[in-house]
């Protein structure tokens, strides 16, 4: 059995921009057989290989309202990785952006792996961010990034395959200073409680 | 069809109930006539009395005899050969006839007849001829007192004589196959050894009354009683003791005597033991005190010795005459090594001048029994080679009357080992653990609250002096020191509450504290540097106060009252981190968690490593006790009734086999939550030892927000302890049957089965003390949340989803049923019920888990309410989800849910991090901030609502 690794993943990002539209379509596009549970479309998990490990992401969404901001640090604290989504057909979605990652910089996990996502490129034609400043920004920052259609399922699959080859491999004398990261079983963790 | 023996017989017994009643008319009575003028003569006359008694009963049973045969006579056809009173009840009869013999015998000991008649010899010398009648085939008698004892005793042995003579040939009669014939031929041998007893008892009563005659009036003063027989004596069949070198040896039937020069020892013969010697002319006794060697000559005296003392300790031991004589074959033959007998010790020692009272084998106290000193101490309980070992009680009188130190302890080879309860005269109490005598490991010291100074430690001691991690609380000062102790006072570090709620930690030494330390004050200002104990800042060091503005300098009492300082006040910090200050954690780091209550656990692994012994079960886990209510019963169960060690073993065997049959996960758990819920079981034993632990810290005093995180890893730490503890049961449960011991497990598997598995069994036991802490330490999170739920809960339904910005596609008013006068924007508390209610319901368990369920419940109601409304499936994601988990979470209004969710987290399997009910308690933590927020509170209460500006 290959270890399983689990990081936990947190969406980030202005309402509508379509955060849990990529989510859920990268968690149902494809089979899985460990069918977990999730809450809704707002936690969902995958399991997918990288190397010789299995990721397991725990994927958490977050409210996008600006008036629920404050919160996102009890949601962030902890992730291996955020996935920060704006919307390339509005501008002020990509300045949310930047505030996030500005945020987690300060406040974030250390050593926390950002990706990029610049959902609805099925619109380019009524962009409002060229995909030039958003790589030219997440070179800056270091960040995965990626123009995704979470309706067309473009680029969903490199977003997080993006993420999984950031995730440093684990070295097993330094276990767990990247987040929340398990080596463990998981199908006797999952089918544990019953009674 | 009588048998002309049977005639012999009518005849014998008239002419000796004639015989009878002329005896006690010429010489019973008028001897009982005689007034007594001295001791001797008393104690003759109450013997003369018995042996009146003993021949009216003779008498009787004689005329009784008479009747049966008198009526078989009569009634030949229709009365039986059985009825005769010799033959149906030989035994009766033949008893009759033994008290009569004893009572003569003890009256020919000390010469009774001589000296009752020299009080009345006119009589007597009147009733010669009387006397001589009744003498027959005796021509001439000495004196009056011969004559006397020779009429009392001739008739007798005559009548037995004869009645085995007739029973014989009435045996002959009696047809082989009669079936009487048993019963005639049992009689004539009863009667026949009791001519023999009577043989006996007369030579040895001879013998005795010579050896009297012989010896000094001192040592005859000494020795003599009339129930006592000479059975050897060392001038008959030399014999000679080392290494006491004894003139003269006696052995009676009830004691051994050795004479040396003018001293005279005396040996309870039920306290003797003979063991073979080491040649053939010597053998060797054994008694509580000493032992010596018997030598003789020659082998055979050896044997007659050996054999007769041997005899004599059977026949004390079973407290009555050997029948027919000494030795007869009566089982056992050989004196037991255990017996039971009291006994005063008088060698110079621990024991001089105490009498034990009890179960002995070979020469020591061995077994059950008491023990009393004469100052008034005594023990009661358990002995193995003469020193109290198992169970017992001991007292110990005090100066001022009925006052006296009770120990109710285990011990060991004399001194007090493992569990025990003390209860001082002082009225101090200490229920713990004893080490060759002294306080050690685990134990609480108690004075009561009455007491003049209250007290109360509960920790650990070394060699009956506090040291390591023990907690103490002074009653008159109102603080309780947690920490480090040694040699009785406080040393290391400590952590003090007091009542007030002031708290400090710091390091002690000699106990006083020492150092700078960390000051707590109830008003949330926190203070670095040195203090006194009376809580005065003396000298450098730093106030952060709740607003955070800080104070830095030096400190002092100053001339007058009140607190002098000089420093640098900085008012332009901002507030300060809470859990630096408000929030801040004392002990922590200070006392691992693993070492803290060694002392408990560690008694309950010396009872698994030593194969879980039923009857050490006690020593090492304490008493069963089940409440304090139960107290006094419990002493009174101690002093008397207590459970059988061995009923403890059967029980250890069914408890271990029990383990064995529920191993599954869900019969484990059922199993384990019985066995922790059994105070009888050795694990619910332990819980209870932890419980009183965490109650002593954590509760009353203790219930101090500063102390949360000492708490909450105790409770995980004795989860961990009591599943090793479970597993170490599990273990010797596998050894006894033989079969292979579990697999080690590995740290992963441990950390799924003791969060999983046992804290959530545990829990409730240290709930209450533990959910107070939390609570206080989320005290102001929770005021500030409860005036939110307050004030949320004045929105009508439709105003508080719109207010908390819930997409109106998403509105359950399909829910909401008017009546004629409500109207829509009115309604409250309709929408989201079912979720509402299902929240509420996290307060019903204290099981993290089970709360982690409900909270997984409650989105499950809230998704489904949504997709009715919306009529098909709905994921929900979190721009939608949080607005509505803030409606249920307002409308739930849960009190406390800041304590109730630390609780949990803190209390959560760490496997779930990261994961879904890591994700729901976010969700849950998250709308519980947010409600807090000032904004809900103030800017937008209700009439408000519509004014709100840009969101």
């Amino acid at each position: 059995m290959m270890a399983i690794r689990e990081l936990k993943v947190c969406l980030l990002g202005d309402t509508g921009v379509g955060k849990s539209s990529i989510v859920c379509r990268f968690v149902q596009d494809h089979f899985d057989h460990n069918i977990s549970p999730t809450i809704g479309a707002s936690f969902m998990t995958k399991t997918v290989p990288c190397g010789n490990e299995l990721h397991k992401f725990l994927i958490w969404d977050t409210a996008g309202q600006e008036r629920f901001h404050s919160l996102a640090p009890m949601y962030y604290r902890g992730s291996a990785a955020a996935v920060i989504v704006y919307d390339i057909t509005k501008q002020d979605s990509f300045h949310t952006l930047k505030k996030w990652v500005k945020e987690l910089k300060e406040h974030g996990p250390e050593n926390i792996v950002m990706a990029i996502a610049g959902n609805k490129c099925d619109l380019s034609d009524i962009r409002e961010v060229p995909l030039k400043d958003a790589k030219e920004y997440a070179e800056s920052i270091g960040a995965v990034v990626v123009e995704t259609s979470a309706k067309n399922a473009i680029n969903i699959e490199e977003l997080f395959q993006g993420i999984s080859r950031q995730i440093p491999p684990l070295d097993p004398h330094e276990n767990g200073n990247n987040g929340a990261i398990k080596l463990g079983k998981q199908a006797t963790q999952a089918s544990r409680r019953c009674c | 069809m009588c048998s002309p023996e049977e005639e012999a017989l009518l005849r014998l017994e008239e002419v000796f109930s004639a015989t009878l009643a002329r005896i006690n008319r010429l010489v019973l009575e008028p001897l009982l006539t005689a007034e007594p003028a001295d001791p001797q003569g008393r104690e003759c006359l109450r013997l003369l009395q018995q042996l009146h008694q003993s021949s009216q009963r003779l008498w009787e049973v004689t005329e009784e005899s008479l009747h049966s045969l008198q009526r078989r006579l009569a009634h030949q056809d229709s009365v039986g050969l059985a009825s005769l009173l010799l033959l149906c009840g030989a035994d009766r009869v033949l008893q009759v006839h033994v008290e009569y013999i004893e009572a003569y015998t003890s009256c020919v000991v000390v010469q009774a007849f001589q000296k009752a008649a020299k009080k009345r010899s006119e009589y007597w010398r009147g009733q010669r001829k009387a006397l001589r009648q009744l003498l027959s085939g005796v021509s001439s008698v000495a004196s009056v007192g011969s004559a006397l004892v020779q009429a009392l005793r001739q008739p007798l042995a005559h009548h037995v004589q004869q009645y085995v003579l007739l029973l014989l040939s009435l045996g002959d009669t009696v047809g082989e196959r009669h079936p009487t014939r048993e019963l005639v031929v049992h009689a004539a041998t009863l009667f026949g050894n009791l001519e023999s007893f009577m043989r006996q008892a007369l030579d040895q009563a001879t013998a005795t009354q010579a050896l009297w005659h012989t010896v000094s009036s001192r040592l005859r003063d000494v020795l003599c009683t009339p129930a006592r027989r000479l059975l050897q004596d060392s001038q008959d069949v030399p014999v000679t003791v080392a290494p006491l070198r004894a003139e003269r040896v006696l052995l009676f039937d009830d004691a051994l005597v050795l004479l040396q020069g003018h001293s005279v020892h005396t040996f309870d013969l039920k306290l003797v033991w003979v063991d073979p010697g080491q040649d053939r002319c010597t053998f060797d006794l054994l008694t509580p005190e000493e032992g010596f060697s018997f030598c003789s000559k020659d082998p055979q005296s050896r044997m007659v010795w050996q054999w007769k003392v041997t005899q004599a300790v059977c026949q004390a031991l079973r407290g009555k005459k050997d029948f027919p004589v000494l030795g007869a074959g009566l089982e056992p033959p050989e004196p037991p090594t255990c017996r039971c007998a009291a006994y005063t010790f008088r060698a110079e020692g621990r024991l001089c001048q105490a009498t034990y009272e009890g179960e002995w084998c070979h020469g020591r106290p061995h077994g059950k029994g008491t023990l009393k000193w004469p100052d008034g101490r005594n023990h009661v309980g358990n002995f193995c080679q003469g020193l109290e070992h198992g169970f017992g009680i001991h007292l110990v009188p005090q100066a001022s009357e009925d006052k006296f130190d009770c120990y109710k302890c285990h011990w060991r080879e004399g001194s007090m080992c493992g569990y025990g309860i003390c209860e001082y005269g002082t009225n101090e109490v200490y229920k713990g653990y004893f080490q060759a005598g002294l306080r050690h490991g685990f134990g609480v010291l108690e004075r009561p609250s009455q007491a003049p100074q209250p007290c109360k430690y509960t920790g650990h001691w070394e060699r009956g002096q506090k040291s390591g991690y023990g907690i103490e609380e002074d009653g008159d000062r109102g603080e309780r020191y947690i920490g480090m102790w040694q040699a009785d006072q406080r040393h290391g570090p400590g952590v003090m509450v007091t009542q007030a709620g002031v708290c400090y930690q710091g390091t002690f030494q000699a106990d006083k504290m020492v150092g700078p330390g960390i000051l707590l004050s109830e008003d949330d200002s926190l203070y670095e540097g040195t203090f006194t104990r009376d809580l005065t800042l003396m000298g450098k060091g730093k106030v952060t106060f709740p607003n955070g503005f800080t104070l830095e300098g030096s400190f002092g009492s100053g001339p007058g009252r009140g607190l002098h300082t000089q420093g640098v006040l900085d008012t332009a910090a901002l507030p300060p981190d809470p859990s630096g200050t408000r929030k801040r954690q004392l002990g922590v780091g200070a006392f691992p968690v693993e070492s803290r209550w060694q002392g408990v656990y560690g008694p309950f692994r010396d009872f698994v490593n030593t194969g879980c012994p039923g009857d050490l079960q006690e020593a090492l886990l304490g008493f069963h006790v089940q409440n304090s209510r139960d107290l006094r019963k419990c002493q009174e169960y101690l002093c008397c009734e207590r459970t059988q060690p061995k009923d403890r073993a059967d029980r250890m065997e069914d408890i271990l086999e029990e383990l064995l049959q529920y191993r599954e996960p869900g019969a484990l758990q059922q199993c384990l939550r019985k066995a922790l819920s059994n105070s009888l079981h050795p694990l619910g034993q332990l819980l209870r030892t932890l419980m009183l632990t965490f109650q002593a810290t954590y509760a009353g005093i203790g219930a101090n927000k500063h102390l949360q995180a000492l708490a909450q890893e105790e409770v995980k730490q004795h989860a961990q302890e009591l599943w090793a503890a479970y597993r170490g049961l599990l273990h010797v449960a596998l050894q006894r049957k033989g079969q292979a011991p579990e697999e080690d497990e590995d740290a992963e598997t441990r950390a799924l089965q003791v969060h999983g598995l046992v804290l959530p069994l545990v829990l409730p036991s240290f709930y209450s003390e533990l959910f107070t802490l939390y609570l206080l330490l989320h005290e102001r999170e929770d005021s500030l949340y409860s005036q939110g739920i307050a004030n949320l809960s004045l929105f009508p339904d439709t105003k508080l989803l719109e207010f908390l910005d819930v997409q109106k596609h998403l509105w359950p008013l399909k829910d909401l049923t008017l009546t004629t006068n409500q109207r829509l924007s009115l309604v409250r508390d309709k929408c989201f019920l079912s979720a509402t209610e299902c929240l509420q319901k996290i307060i019903t368990t204290m099981d993290p888990q089970e709360k982690l369920e409900v909270l997984e419940r409650t989105y499950g109601e809230i998704e489904a309410t949504v997709s009715r409304v919306l009529g098909q499936e709905h994921k929900l994601p979190m721009d939608d989800l949080l607005p509505l988990l803030i409606y249920v979470v307002s409308r739930a209004r849960i009190q406390h849910l800041g304590a109730e969710i630390h609780l949990i987290r803190d209390m959560m399997d760490p496997i779930h991090t990261g994961g879904l009910y890591d994700f729901l308690l976010t969700a849950l933590e998250s709308c519980y901030e947010h409600i807090q927020r000032e904004d809900m509170r103030l800017h937008r209460l209700p009439g408000r609502w519509d004014s709100r500006g840009l969101w």
